[in-house]
């Protein structure tokens, strides 16, 4: 069959086709597949002050007996990984449940860090009943603000100020004597004796005054011999005296320390007793107070007025517990309930760094060093959370340095155990506090997408060791009566939390339907809270601007135009380059080659489709398809894929007995972005036959859809924004009665599509036309019988198919006349 | 300067801080730091190197016994002298930098006489009136060099003396009065060192007047006195202390129970008696003792 060959620059005419056999007339879907509508009167009440609230969650039974089962049982490792969509209130699920459940758990046991006098680079770590921790604190600085008064009182005290006196008296009296003695033999023998800088010394004297060398020079030699021989004699006798003067002073200082210490111990026995006696039956605390009281005996004088230091700038201060010199015997309160609290604590940390997390040893700079002590070890959120339940944001945490490493290692060695980071890199060889770890039991819940539970899963493996819990999240639930009534009391939960009007049924209504396009599917509801809570307290704002006193539908749909105005900067860009032909783009006639193509760009929640145009250019070849976007590296994997397959489809449906001896190029024109995705494999397949068969494609049609081998059309997504992006590029050069989109036949339960697009599809002026393979979709596109294979083996004549068939035939002769065996050498490249 | 507060052109008068080569008691160097604020005046931080030791070193047999016993040299003049000047640099250098913290004119000297007549001396290039303040601890052989010094150094209104333990210049000031002359220029001092022991901060009891006599008699007289003197002043404390003669060591233990900051006696009277021991006071003097004239 011979037709005429349209150039494929100009439109071509769907009456040229003279020897085409023409289609039947496509018959588009109706206006009730196109959107699902929510009746108001259906609903059963009038505004949503009449709904009982909803209480949790509506839809995700799986997560919450997950959430159940993982909270319950007691394992260390079985801590949960909660995953789901963003704003899906999983966080507040999860709280809901977990506030119930730790109402009626026992309260922790609090826990202090306190001195260790034995090793103070290791300080011990107490635990105490629930609610017993800060009495303990606030009971040690009671006992030692006591012994500031009673310590200083008692050594000022007559009794100890005497026996003081006595013990210096004996032993300079000792001294005195022996010196005395010594002196008064020197001055019996007229000898001085004197002290120089660095000792004694000493000299002839006379009259009480040392004897002046030239004086001494002229009495005779006998006499000075002599007085240098009792010299030498009473300085043996000095050296003798002072040698005895050390351990003298040790005995005095030994028996003063005796003093002391006897002094302090009644003092501090006294001021201890009452601690020991509040916290009778903690072995651990009474061990403390007993070293405590120890140490306070042997360091009594820190409590006396502090001598020596009368020109210091800063004077000691007045509060104990501030008071450098005491704080050996504060406690460090990490974990401290409140006397009356009860239940296990909840604890959510918003920011889990290293230090929030695990705890951190903080340091003071003090002369220029940094120095710590016990008491600047902080609780992390560990320690907060001990006996109970944590939760976290996992991508905050990850992102944190150090802090997911520590994490897993606390909950593999179930105690807390607080390093520096640098010292747990092995960074650091100062030493620092090693503090007694603290026992742990926590359940860790983790909050964070799909993505990142399954990137854990795969590249960590300590991940799930310890996660062995998915609380999964979904985003939707199905479509029914009953769930778009919960669907309103859930609408009716959000304006009482939020203090918001009630909204009629015509609101509720118009938010399910919007509930739906969220979903993306008219047999679904999305439940993103966050999204949903967003617009209702939006159409809230519109009523109180319209004055209503309930939220009307109206104020919903304002609440969602007002919403895509914000947001459709760059939908109104691009829809302006192809009012201005900038981008070409054409939406009535026919040519050759050439479709439409339907792409949905995504900017945040705001998504939008975009048309654009797709062209195919066949030639004698190798039997290879060229896809530009592949070649310039624009083209992602999944959008290779759908080439292949669909060359695949050509080869298999054609190329049975002769070789597919053609060369063909695919490109999206004026696409500067990457590409992926399979959605326009048919397209381009469409694009493909009809530049094989030389008959124009309809160009008011714009198509999506996935081909398999099989010459079907799959599903794909965003069906809804493809079709609107069409219809606004049609709107907007004048809708004709002739435009209209192809999806695939398995998408038509996806549509929920907008109101003004329902309207003109009502008025007959845009169509949707829903596909299961192919030959169904080429010939709606060209109005040409695509043609099934007779008994014979061949297509009938006329039809899309006999006329690729034909070309292809043309292609593999002339391929063989031209390359002698067939083996055309050209230079197309493989699209594998 | 003392009883006498100088009026406008006058001398100021100065602190005379006698050193030896004895360590300096931190709370001697405070106590005439504190004196120097109250009256404005300069210090001269007076550095004695005893004569006799020089003396002593001359002779051919002199040795020195380290202060442990276990070492003895051959003593000479150089070394006696490298000695005093290192030890001289070190207390200067201590002096220098409490002065200059305090803002106070500061003059060094190192001299080479006996000790009490380097002082004489030093008082009388600039009298009348200098205080003398002694930076080495007084001990139980310490009368007979008070005496010698009250007797010597006449262009003195007072000698600052502290004792082994003394741990403080901060606290009320109290003023040991035994006779009616001293009560005003006492007083008058003693308001002057209020101001810098940090008593006037403490709102009470920052002057505590100590009506001391042998008889109840005495003291009511100098009480109604010391009233007249007072006037309104509310912060002052007037306490009458019946002391028999020679019962020092009661008036001592009375004024280390008082924790005062600086104590206002006189010298040759009950509590600092010209002759006998100072063993108790010694002992149980916390602050610096003003001892004046």
């Amino acid at each position: 069959m011979i037709f005429k060959r349209n150039q494929p620059d100009k439109p071509a005419r769907l009456d040229a086709m003279v020897a085409t056999s023409q289609a039947d007339k496509p018959v588009p879907l109706p206006v009730a597949d196109l959107r699902r509508m929510v009746d108001p009167a259906g609903l059963g009440f009038t505004t949503t002050a009449d709904l009982e609230p909803i209480s949790g969650l509506i839809g995700q039974d799986r997560a919450l007996k997950a959430i159940q089962f993982g909270t319950n049982f007691k394992a260390h490792d079985f801590n949960l990984f909660v995953l789901g969509p963003a704003a899906s209130g999983k966080r507040t699920a999860v709280k809901q449940y977990l506030d119930k459940k730790a109402m009626d758990a026992p309260a922790p046991a609090d826990w202090v860090y306190v001195n260790n006098f034995d090793n103070p680079n290791r300080p011990r770590a107490l635990k105490l009943p629930s609610g017993r921790a800060r009495p303990f604190a606030k009971a040690m600085v009671a006992a030692i603000d006591e012994l500031r008064l009673t310590l200083p009182a008692m050594f000022e005290g007559d009794e100890y100020q005497a026996r003081r006196r006595s013990i210096d008296e004996e032993f300079r009296a000792g001294q005195e004597t022996a010196f005395e003695a010594l002196n008064k033999r020197a001055l019996e023998q007229n000898i001085a004796v004197l002290r120089t800088p660095t000792g004694f010394a000493m000299a002839p004297m006379h009259e009480g005054k040392v004897v002046k060398p030239e004086v001494f020079n002229t009495l005779p030699e006998t006499m000075r011999k002599e007085v240098e021989a009792r010299i030498e004699s009473l300085q043996k006798e000095l050296e003798q005296i002072l040698e005895t003067l050390p351990k003298s002073d040790k005995r005095r200082r030994s028996r003063t320390t005796e003093l002391n210490a006897e002094i302090a111990s009644h003092a501090v026995t006294a001021a201890l007793d009452d601690v020991a006696e509040a916290f009778t039956g903690e072995k651990a605390v009474l061990e403390f107070l007993e070293q405590a009281g120890q140490d306070l005996v042997r360091n009594a004088g820190l409590f006396l007025a502090p001598s020596g230091e009368e020109s210091e700038v800063v004077k000691q201060p007045a509060d104990t517990a501030r008071d450098v010199r005491f704080r050996r015997y504060m406690v460090n309160v990490m974990v401290g309930n409140g006397e009356a609290s009860s239940g296990a604590p909840i604890h959510e940390e918003t920011n889990p760094n290293f230090g929030n997390v695990i705890g951190r040893i903080e340091h003071i700079a003090q002369m220029g060093a940094l120095v710590t002590d016990f008491l600047l070890i902080k609780p992390g959120a560990l320690h907060m959370a001990n006996g109970g339940y944590l939760l976290v944001d996992a991508r905050k945490l990850l992102l944190s340095p150090f802090a997911w490493e520590a994490l897993k290692r606390t909950l593999k060695g179930r105690e807390i155990r607080i390093e520096q980071p640098s010292e747990m890199a092995g960074l650091m060889s100062t030493q620092t506090l090693d503090p007694e770890p603290i026992p742990l039991e926590v359940k860790v819940v983790l909050f964070g997408d799909r993505e990142l539970y399954y990137l854990l899963s795969q590249h960590d493996p300590d991940f799930a060791g310890l996660f062995k819990v998915q609380a999964d999240f979904d985003d939707t639930i199905a479509r029914s009566a009953e769930n778009d009534r919960s669907y309103a009391r859930l609408i009716a939960s959000i304006t009482r939390e939020h203090k918001l009007k009630p909204a009629d049924a015509g609101a509720v209504a118009r938010i399910i339907d919007e509930g739906a396009r969220l979903a993306d599917d008219r047999e679904k509801l999305s439940i993103e809270i966050g999204r949903i809570a967003d617009l209702v307290r939006e159409a809230d704002y519109w009523a109180s601007e319209a004055k209503h006193d309930v939220i009307k539908r109206e104020d919903v749909a304002r609440a969602i135009d007002e919403q895509i105005r914000r947001s459709d900067r760059l939908r109104d860009r691009a829809q302006e380059m192809i009012d201005r032909e900038i981008v070409l783009l054409d939406v009535s006639g026919a040519k050759v080659g050439q479709i439409n193509g339907l792409s949905v760009l995504q900017l945040g929640n705001f998504a939008f489709g975009k048309p654009s145009r797709i062209t195919a250019r066949v030639r004698m070849g190798s039997g290879r398809v060229t896809d530009i976007e592949r070649e310039v590296e624009l083209g992602g994997p999944l959008h290779s894929k759908g080439v292949m397959i669909l060359w695949s489809y050509l080869a298999s449906m054609f190329a049975q007995e002769v070789p597919l001896a053609m060369g063909a190029t695919l490109v999206f024109e004026q696409s500067y972005g990457g590409v992926d995705g399979d959605s326009a494999s048919s397209t381009e397949l469409y694009a493909l036959l009809s530049a094989l068969s030389d008959v124009p494609i309809r160009q008011g049609f714009a198509v999506t859809g996935s081909v398999n081998q099989l010459g079907q059309v799959q599903a794909i997504g965003g069906a809804n924004h493809k079709i609107e992006g069409f219809f606004d590029a049609c709107r907007a050069r004048g809708l004709t009665g002739e435009q209209g989109v192809l999806i695939p036949k398995s998408n038509v339960q996806h549509l929920m599509l907008r109101e003004d697009i329902i309207d003109a599809v009502k008025a007959g002026t845009f169509a949707v036309h829903a596909v299961e393979t192919i030959d169904q979709g080429i010939e709606i596109l060209t109005g040409v019988k695509a043609g099934d294979r007779g008994p014979e083996g061949r297509f009938p004549a006329g039809t899309i198919n006999r006329l690729v068939e034909d070309k292809l035939r043309i292609f593999a002769e002339r391929a063989r006349a031209f390359g002698g065996k067939g083996g055309f050498s050209g230079n197309d490249r493989d699209v594998s | 300067m003392i009883a006498h507060v100088a009026a406008a052109g006058e001398q100021r008068g100065r602190v005379v801080l006698r050193l030896t080569h004895d360590t300096p008691h931190p709370i001697a160097l405070q106590a005439a730091m504190c004196v120097a604020q109250a009256f404005q005046s300069e210090i001269e931080s007076l550095f004695v190197e005893d004569l006799a030791l020089f003396e002593l070193a001359s002779f051919p047999f002199a040795r020195e016994i380290s202060f442990s016993g276990r070492r003895s040299s051959a003593l000479s003049a150089e070394s006696i002298a490298a000695d005093m000047r290192h030890v001289a640099a070190a207390f200067q250098r201590t002096i220098s930098a409490l002065a200059q913290r305090a803002e106070i004119p500061l003059r060094a000297t190192v001299i080479r006489d006996e000790p009490v007549t380097a002082v004489a001396r030093a008082c009388a290039e600039c009298g009348p009136w200098n205080v003398v303040a002694l930076a080495e601890p007084i001990s139980a052989a310490s009368p007979a060099m008070l005496h010698r010094l009250f007797a010597s150094v006449v262009e003195t209104t007072g000698v600052v003396v502290v004792g082994p333990n003394a741990k403080r210049t901060s606290g009320p000031v109290i003023a040991a009065v035994e006779d009616i002359a001293h009560l005003e220029p006492m007083l008058r001092t003693a308001e002057r060192l209020m101001a810098v022991t940090g008593s006037e901060s403490l709102g009470t009891e920052t002057l505590l007047l100590l009506l001391v006599g042998a008889r109840d008699d005495d003291t009511m007289e100098m009480e109604g006195q010391a009233r007249l003197v007072l006037g309104d002043k509310p912060l002052a404390t007037i306490t009458r202390v019946n002391v028999p003669q020679g019962a020092a060591i009661d008036l001592a233990e009375r004024m280390r129970r008082l924790h005062g900051g600086f104590i206002l006696a006189r010298f040759g009277g009950l509590l600092v008696p010209r002759e006998g021991s100072l063993d108790h006071l010694v002992q149980t003097l916390e602050c610096p003792l003003f001892l004046m004239r």
